[in-house]
């Protein structure tokens, strides 16, 4: 039993340096990247189109939908406390700080974490990362560093449209059904964001980024030889990606609200 | 190939660039708001206590922000060095003999400093001490009248100005009371010949007829508790005598032989009275020969008493009866007479 745990132990550690060293090994190429502007930066935009572009729609539909629900607790609900003035507040933590950048790293892993996680994994079986090495072009550099930027930067960019829809587009919606003056909405929201609220909600979104673009890569590059291999990884990125996410997020948030 | 593959690069520059804007905005908005781009004017004072005013701690003028605390240090002398700014679009209502006020409501609704702006038209520097009204310096300037302190409109003001109402209801209220106590007070007293008075007397003479019977109640209440102490008493007579084994008991449950004995006891005592009764009966029907007979006899000691008389007065018989000597008793002994 002990030699069993020993084992399992040295293969944790092994599989954690392992990984460890991937992703420095990804921040490095992709830092390159941008200062040497190859190729890869096609894989780049094409990333970024992917994962944030086409992620937009149902991004939007989702913010919109939870912002317009608050709004309208807000203007009903809890104006029967006298705490109407709450509902900015309820609309930045949730919007800005806590349920934006977590939604839209599930849509990211939902979306992009399976589609990275299943690509890479068919091109190794494919035997075409082998094609890559052998005539010299690094997969690291050409393959994981433009998705781990469009990831990246796609969840910052979907970040900003999710307050953006939350706030603004869930005012549209609202207006339909119980009209509110623009510029007291606006006002009364200007007043309760705080740099804090805006940084956090940014910080999260860029750690949940990393986690979601890394995970999938390492999935994918860890598929070995069969074709079975591929969906598991697929599978395995998505799980990795929602417990790391979810674990990041309560750190950061203890960190916000104790630090 | 589709229009987003064709115009990647476009569609998603324009995805970036639109999101850079809205953060732009977001941020520009928010530098607005935490006033980033606007100049503050820097002053200083100084506070008794730095209790209720803490770093950021908004100043007011007639209910508008116009600064705020930005630090606060206790100095050398134990006194509380509070360096304050205040707000571009107000820096010309910082003139001269300008002072800061602390007020604290005494209903425990917080605490706010208050702004009151100098009479003089000149403004002050920036840098400039001002002092609290509560301060010597403060209080002079007040007192020349050269302060001008708007009317408390805030919350507290408000409530309290509130509150007086109710005071003046309440006082009004307690002399109601106080009247009526003293009408209750004459009335008790017999000074007053109102129904009130009319019905406390009537009260009064209940209640000494109370008190007799409270006496009476005193005294039942005496015996029943002793009754009751005796019931508590094991060795009291009541215990024994209910005890299982009890003397109540024990005639109550002696198989109807007490009820024999009382029954027989009562068959006698009827025969008896029967008896009794019927002596009577016959002492009755013999009653007019007993008259009869007493009358006779008194007739006969009357007739007897007339011969006695005559016996009496007879010559012949006269000392006829002769004396009687008393003969001594010969049964003496010997030993006794005089040798």
């Amino acid at each position: 039993m002990l030699d069993r745990l020993g084992r399992s132990a040295r293969r944790g550690a092994g599989e954690f340096l392992y990984s460890l060293g991937f992703f420095l090994s990804v921040v490095k190429e992709s830092v390159l990247l941008v200062r040497r502007r190859q190729v890869g930066f096609r894989v780049l935009v094409m990333q970024i189109l992917f994962t944030g572009v086409e992620a937009l729609r149902i991004s939007a539909v989702v913010a919109i939908a939870i912002g317009a629900a608050i709004n309208l607790i807000g203007s009903s609900l809890l104006a029967e406390f006298g705490q109407s003035r709450l509902m900015y507040t309820m609309l930045i933590i949730v919007i800005t700080r806590e349920l934006g950048p977590l939604l839209t790293a599930f849509i990211v892993i939902a979306r992009s974490g399976t589609a990275i996680a299943t690509e890479l994994g068919g091109m190794v079986v494919a035997h075409e990362m082998e094609a890559y090495v052998s005539v010299g072009v690094n997969p690291i550099s050409y393959l994981a560093a433009p998705r781990f930027l469009g990831v990246v930067i796609s969840m910052l960019v979907l970040d900003v449209y999710f307050n953006l829809f939350g706030l603004l587009g869930s005012f549209a919606v609202v207006q339909l059904i119980k009209p509110i003056a623009f510029e007291e909405y606006f006002r009364n929201l200007a007043a309760v964001l705080r740099p804090g609220d805006l940084g956090m909600g940014l910080l999260k979104a860029l750690v949940f980024g990393v986690i979601v673009s890394v995970v999938s890569l390492y999935r994918g590059f860890s598929v070995e030889r069969s074709s079975t291999e591929v969906p598991v990884a697929g599978i395995r990125a998505v799980g990795s990606s929602f417990m790391l996410v979810i674990l990041a997020d309560v750190v950061l948030t203890t960190i916000q609200y104790v630090g | 190939m589709k229009f987003r593959i064709r115009y990647a690069d476009r569609v998603v520059g324009l995805f970036v660039l639109v999101a850079l804007l809205a953060l732009a905005a977001g941020i520009i908005l928010l530098g607005a708001n935490q006033r980033w781009f606007s100049r503050d004017f820097h002053f200083t004072t100084r506070l008794d206590s730095a209790a209720g005013a803490s770093p950021g701690t908004p100043i007011y003028l007639k209910g508008f922000q116009v600064g705020k605390v930005e630090r606060l240090s206790l100095n050398e002398g134990n006194e509380v060095d509070a360096d304050f700014v205040i707000f571009d679009k107000y820096y010309p209502k910082v003139r001269e003999n300008s002072v800061l006020e602390l007020v604290t409501s005494p209903i425990g609704l917080g605490t706010q400093l208050l702004f009151d702006p100098g009479k003089s038209d000149a403004v002050l520097k920036e840098g400039s001490f001002i002092p609290t009204a509560d301060s010597p310096e403060g209080r002079g300037l007040i007192e020349q009248g050269l302060v001008d302190i708007p009317p408390k409109d805030d919350t507290i003001t408000r409530l309290l100005a509130d509150v007086s109402p109710l005071l003046e209801n309440l006082n009004k209220t307690v002399i109601t009371v106080d009247r009526t106590l003293t009408e209750v007070n004459r009335a008790v007293a017999g000074r007053s010949d109102t129904p009130l008075a009319n019905i406390l007397g009537e009260a009064s003479k209940t209640m000494t007829k109370v008190d007799g019977i409270a006496g009476s109640i005193g005294v039942i209440a005496d015996n029943l508790r002793a009754t009751t102490t005796a019931i508590r008493d094991p060795t009291g007579l009541i215990p024994r005598l209910l005890d299982a084994k009890g003397s109540l008991k024990t005639l109550l449950d002696d198989k109807g032989a007490l009820y024999s004995d009382i029954s027989s006891s009562l068959a006698e005592l009827q025969a008896s009275l029967k008896n009794v009764q019927e002596m009577t009966t016959s002492l009755n029907a013999q009653m007019p020969s007993i008259a009869v007979t007493l009358d006779e006899g008194r007739t006969a000691i009357k007739q007897a008493q007339d011969v006695l008389e005559g016996l009496k007065n007879n010559p012949l018989l006269r000392g006829g009866i002769p004396k009687k000597t008393e003969q001594e008793s010969t049964y003496q002994s010997m030993r006794e007479g005089q040798f």
